[in-house]
């Protein structure tokens, strides 16, 4: 994998999800004067998770831009400034609130690129804080990737690890499509190795982050690592369960889960997103309509959100999307007795 | 939904079931309660009723082959039910002699096509088909361990393996010439035979048999039977047997030998109330034990009546799994092939078996003279972890005594 092998050979530091991001975000707006940042309280305040933090002082207020409280205002100026050649870069400050942009991402920076036959695109990135475990109830606390990947014409990433919110977010910035990056609220505080350079992981390739045999278990951004969590104590009940983070759901790197389906014959996939309608189902289908299907040896079980909005008390809360307990138990069962 | 006709549980600590005969076939039309098959299970064959009243579909259990409990057999698709949902004319596994009259739409199988009719409406996963399909197995065959039934992977490679193992024999035991074990009729065990043949297996293996042998004089014994015969016709019991009277004889005389009638249960030898007396017979090849309950406290008349409708519910197949097993002492009487003497296996956890060869005009010494007398020999095996060779020789003493003293004794 590219990423790997810059890994190698660069300069590696341990950082934070939320430093990572701003890493790549100083070394975009270094490398490329087209690249600005837009949204509410990005600027002074440093973002309402800290995520931009001071690069209004590296870069000044021109580059670093806090916008008025209009999400549908940031996104449609957005799109003008990357049809005119910028490469803006917009904080929605909590994903929740992209439904008042949805005008300006669904029916323009989709659309633009295929109703001008590619003589205009939209070379623009979306950055949404989003999840739930922050105790920041039903408006603050959803998973909406599902619904954009639901259109074409935009990428969706999920990046889960602190290397790859850097060099997804560059791998972003250089696209020219509209690429929307969900980031899990809580795994900002997290920490992993990033390397100081540049890199860019590409978008559409999954991560294998365990490999096994007995189960597949398929999850991206936190669920990718309670995933991982699980697949550990699986290994001390004598289960080897191989872990894939989808890191981009669109698009979505179908290859890699089929060829681990096909192998482990048994699927679990595990989203934060509400269950009825979801990536997981996607998934599922995909594995059910393709030649895969011949090798499963159980039935395929998704793990998703509850169908409820997410609830303000805490217990509530955590009950309400999968956990590491859950994807423990449903493996176990699915491996040892064929049913979740 | 259709109803599922399942392998029911009929015995305790019965893991598998063998269905012995079909009565009905695709298609037919059943009431709730009717009886649809017959199961094999220990020792004995029971009715298996309908569920539900419909029609009967996917008809997917092969008689005589062993299937775990709880695995669907049938389904019964209830008025307007759609029978697309599984192709309606699913027929009965290879075996022709199941369905007599099946019809003759029925396409023949083929084991290597994946949408084989006789696959539908089995449960098995994906993987479980496909493996199945590449080594042109037949899904039906295979019993699911998964939930309600479904066949997996681990399913179908435990019965390939199987099926190699009986296979190839030679190919496990080098040196012998190849085909010398493989010509001839490979007939898998049937229910009966499996249990059969676990138990002596466990008998010979855990109990340490000895065995006792008296030769006893049978006159006083046809004596008798001969009055009996004809006090019975009066009374219109069945005409007594050799067997019935040595039953009678045992049952008495077993009263005054709680040791003998008794059992190895783990560490400790468990002392049974009744007398229960089981009389080995065979039936179509299979050997089946019904039991004379509380035997001791039968006389001749009763006892006699007990042993004809045992016999008659056994060739009829209408004994219970009770009425066959659970005895606390079995006889077992090889005499009238001309048998002079055996031993036989005890069957477990039993402490004791009789075997009864044939009677014999031989001479012997009576009164200083040589004179002929019907003689008969009679060996017990008993299992030395909880009799003693004196114990043993005691009842063997006091059976001859009553033998030879029936009427004494009756």
């Amino acid at each position: 994998m590219p990423s790997e092998t810059l890994e190698a050979t660069g300069d590696v530091r341990e950082l934070s999800y939320a430093e990572a991001v701003r890493e790549a975000l100083g070394q975009a707006m270094e490398a490329d004067e087209r690249v600005f940042l837009f949204g509410e309280d990005v600027g002074v305040y440093g973002g309402a998770f800290g995520v931009s933090g001071d690069l209004v002082h590296r870069f000044g207020k021109e580059r670093v831009i806090d916008t008025p409280i209009s999400e549908l205002g940031i996104a449609g100026a957005a799109v003008g400034a990357a049809i005119t050649g910028m490469r803006p870069v917009l904080e929605i400050q909590f994903s929740d609130f992209v439904t008042l942009a949805m005008e300006q991402l669904v029916n323009q920076a989709a659309k633009i690129r295929f109703m001008f036959g590619g003589k205009a695109s939209v070379p623009m990135v979306v950055r949404l804080p989003g999840g739930s475990g922050t105790g920041a109830a039903a408006q603050h606390s959803q998973s909406l990737e599902a619904w954009f990947a639901h259109v074409p014409g935009l990428k969706v990433l999920q990046p889960s690890t602190p290397h790859d919110a850097k060099g997804m977010l560059l791998a972003a910035i250089d696209d020219p499509n509209p690429v929307l990056i969900f980031e899990h609220k809580l795994l900002y505080k997290t920490k992993g190795h990033v390397p100081a350079e540049a890199y860019r992981v590409p978008i559409g390739q999954a991560a294998i982050r365990r490999e096994g045999r007995d189960i597949t278990i398929v999850g991206s951004s936190i669920m990718a690592r309670k995933a991982e969590a699980a697949a550990e104590r699986l290994a001390g009940d004598g289960i080897s369960a191989e872990v894939i983070d989808l890191r981009s759901i669109r698009p979505i790197d179908f290859t890699t889960i089929a060829e681990s389906v096909r192998k482990t014959h048994r699927l679990l996939v595990v989203y934060e997103g509400v269950k009825t309608m979801g990536i997981g189902a996607e998934i599922s289908a995909m594995i059910a309509e393709s030649e895969v299907f011949d090798f499963l040896d159980a039935p395929i079980i998704r793990l998703g959100g509850a169908d409820s909005p997410i609830p303000y008390n805490p217990v509530l809360e955590k009950a309400a999307v999968p956990q590491e307990d859950d994807i423990v138990t449903a493996a176990a069962n699915l491996v040892r007795r064929g049913e979740a | 939904m259709p109803v599922e006709v399942i392998l029911p549980k009929v015995d305790m600590d019965m893991e598998t079931g063998t269905i012995e005969a079909w009565h009905v076939k695709e298609g037919d039309l059943v009431r709730q309660g009717d009886t649809i098959f017959e199961i094999g299970t220990n020792k004995a064959v029971m009715e298996v009723e309908a569920p539900a009243t419909g029609a009967i579909r996917n008809i997917k259990a092969e008689t005589g082959v062993p299937i775990t409990v709880g695995t669907p057999v049938a389904w019964i698709y209830r008025d307007g039910e759609a029978q697309d949902a599984v192709p309606a004319r699913a027929p009965s596994p290879s075996s022709a002699g199941s369905v007599p009259d099946g019809p003759a739409k029925s396409p023949p199988i083929e084991p290597a096509i994946a949408t084989s009719p006789a696959t539908a409406g089995l449960r098995a996963t994906p993987l479980a088909r496909r493996i199945a399909r590449q080594n042109g197995l037949e899904l039906a065959a295979v019993s699911g361990t998964g939930p309600r039934g479904r066949i997996g992977e681990a399913d179908v490679r435990r019965h390939l393996d199987e099926r190699r193992r009986c296979a190839s024999p030679q190919a496990a035991l080098a040196p012998v010439p190849a085909g010398a074990l493989t010509e001839g009729r490979l007939q898998p065990f049937s229910a009966i035979r499996r249990i059969v043949a676990t138990r002596l297996s466990e008998s010979t293996r855990t109990a340490p048999h000895f065995y006792l042998t008296s030769e006893i004089e049978m006159s006083a014994a046809r004596d008798l039977l001969r009055r009996l015969a004809a006090r019975h016709e009066r009374i219109g019991a069945p005409k007594p047997s050799i067997t019935v009277l040595i039953a009678r004889i045992a049952a008495r005389i077993l009263r005054d030998h709680p040791v003998i009638n008794a059992s190895a249960e783990g560490e400790a030898t468990r002392f049974h109330e009744n007398v229960d007396i089981g009389i080995a017979m065979e039936r179509d090849g299979d050997l089946v034990v019904p039991v004379l309950r509380d035997a001791g406290n039968m006389d001749m008349p009763a006892m006699t009546r007990e042993f004809a409708r045992l016999r008659d519910g056994m060739a009829k197949r209408t004994l219970t799994p009770a009425e066959l097993g659970g005895g606390t002492f079995t006889i077992s009487n090889l005499g009238m092939y001309g048998v002079d003497s055996f031993t036989a296996i005890i069957n477990p956890p039993q402490g004791a078996i009789l075997a009864i060869g044939r009677t014999v005009d031989k001479p012997v010494g009576r009164d200083g003279q040589i004179v002929l007398r019907p003689m008969a020999n009679f060996t017990l095996s008993s299992d030395h972890r909880i009799i003693d060779g004196v114990a043993a020789a005691r009842f063997m003493a006091d059976l001859r005594e009553a033998v030879e003293n029936p009427e004494v004794l009756l």
